[in-house]
């Protein structure tokens, strides 16, 4: 069969690295991120987030090609920072933003579950 | 991120509906993009930069509806960008148990063995997948990553009553063959793997005619294939606004009322026609075709409040399946978090 395996969508080949970064040579502290095996659910939410960042100038992503799941990401930021710095920032933030949504989820089905205890 | 300040957000109320609503007309969707970009309301004083605490003060869930295969609950204060990052990992990205290898030993029916071998793939499987490892390719099948379902089903005519016996093969005829120590994994009954439910049909089958098949599961994610979806339908929608100008009374009113095939309008005591059930709208516009009404009917959706909807196909809970979500996606996050943090250093 010539068909690809369907896991190379997702599972990263082995010695190659998650995340990549080029330095852009014509413009001051603008990067490109490479991201493999991933696809517009986190490439969408890293430019949200960067974008939601002061020192951020630009931010944007694209999937090269949609039959592979890389995602390119590329931030330009003022000189109080580098692209780095923000990526890390951003992805600290999505993770503790997203801890914080668990966290109120359980709660709320807690609260569910004693309301429906009561009638019980 | 775009969050509701503490100030009430912008002091311009036009600029502050068009920054927290999305607004329907005749002629399509206003304004249906959000702006997330941080200094995009600095000129009038408002910091539209992310702010962990500000977020943790405006966020807000609410279940409306709970039951064992369904939940339906609104999330306020998040951004579309969060919102579908959820709902894409739902459909793709959490893994279930589903048949993936078929060993045909007997068909005699009509049915193609492919065609059979893909009707009992997508037939859901009622088992924990969280109890079981992800099958290596090129590796042998182990207690730990497959299960064993067996299908042996033979139509054949009563001699006395010359009634049809077995002509339809379902679901309820896949019996589990425990492999190894797999018996002791399941201890209580309603918690051995099944079929989902019991009457899907997966063929017809005339007297002589048998099938005798053994099905492998594999643990797996929908992005490979949707039989390994754990939803049904994982959606959202934003909260309804509709708001009716006062002047709307006496026949216009009843007019109006007509015109919603939802039933969305009621008519209150004084007269005046209210939204009375927004959550029911399907934004289908016909209230507002006729030009006289499009002045006085206002139709909007606010833009950080999504309701969600999630049907599970059984083997997990919906609640489980959110849950999931945002474990699977708090993972991704270190995962990139670790290669960042590998190009520092």
């Amino acid at each position: 069969m010539n068909a690809p395996d369907r896991f190379e969508l997702f599972v990263l080949p082995d010695g190659a690295k998650k995340v990549t970064m080029v330095r852009d040579t014509k413009i001051p502290n603008a990067s490109m991120f490479t991201i493999l095996k991933e696809d517009h659910t986190i490439g969408n939410l890293i430019r949200m987030q960067l974008i939601a960042d002061q020192d951020i100038i630009f931010a944007g992503y694209r999937m090269p090609h949609p039959l592979e799941h890389n995602v390119n990401i590329r931030i330009q930021t003022n000189n109080n920072t580098n692209p780095l710095e923000c990526v890390q920032k951003s992805m600290e933030c999505l993770s503790r933003e997203f801890t914080s949504l668990e966290n109120s989820f359980i709660e709320q089905v807690q609260k569910k579950r004693n309301v429906a205890d009561q009638y019980i | 991120m775009v969050n509701k300040s503490t100030t009430n957000g912008v002091s311009d109320p036009n600029l502050e509906n068009k920054r927290t609503k999305v607004t329907l007309t005749n002629s399509g969707v206003e304004n249906a993009r959000g702006t997330y970009y941080s200094g995009a309301y600095t000129s009038v004083g408002y910091d539209n930069s992310f702010n962990l605490n500000r977020f943790k003060e405006n966020f807000k869930i609410n279940i409306l509806s709970e039951s064992a295969n369904e939940l339906v609950f609104e999330m306020i204060g998040i951004d579309a960008p969060i919102a579908n990052a959820l709902r894409r990992i739902m459909i793709s990205e959490i893994p279930t148990m589903a048949i993936e290898k078929v060993y045909i030993i007997n068909n005699t029916s009509i049915l193609q063995d492919e065609v059979l071998a893909h009707r009992l793939g997508m037939i859901p499987i009622k088992v924990d997948p969280r109890k079981f490892n992800f099958k290596l390719p090129n590796k042998e099948y182990t207690a730990e990553d497959t299960l064993i379902f067996q299908l042996k089903v033979k139509c054949e005519k009563d001699s006395v009553t010359g009634k049809i016996i077995n002509e339809t093969a379902l679901s309820k005829h896949l019996i589990w063959v425990p492999t190894q120590d797999q018996e002791e994994m399941f201890p209580n009954e309603e918690d051995r793997p099944r079929p989902m439910e019991d009457d899907i049909p997966i063929m017809k089958l005339r007297p002589g005619q048998v099938i005798d098949i053994q099905c492998y599961c594999e643990k797996n994610i929908g992005r490979e294939h949707i039989k390994w979806s754990p939803v049904c339908t994982a959606s959202y929608r934003l909260q309804p606004v509709i708001s009716v100008d006062k002047s709307i009374k006496g026949d216009k009113a009843n007019q109006l009322l007509e015109k919603c095939p939802k039933k969305v309008f009621d008519i209150e005591d004084s007269g005046q026609v209210v939204a009375a059930r927004p959550l029911d709208c399907t934004m289908c516009r016909e209230c507002i075709r006729d030009p006289e009404f499009e002045q006085n009917v206002k139709i909007e959706r606010v833009r950080d409040h999504f309701i969600f909807s999630i049907e599970s196909t059984g083997a997990l809970k919906s609640r489980e399946i959110f849950q999931e979500a945002i474990k699977i996606f708090i993972e991704k996050c270190n995962i990139v978090e670790e290669s960042i943090n590998k190009l520092v250093n």
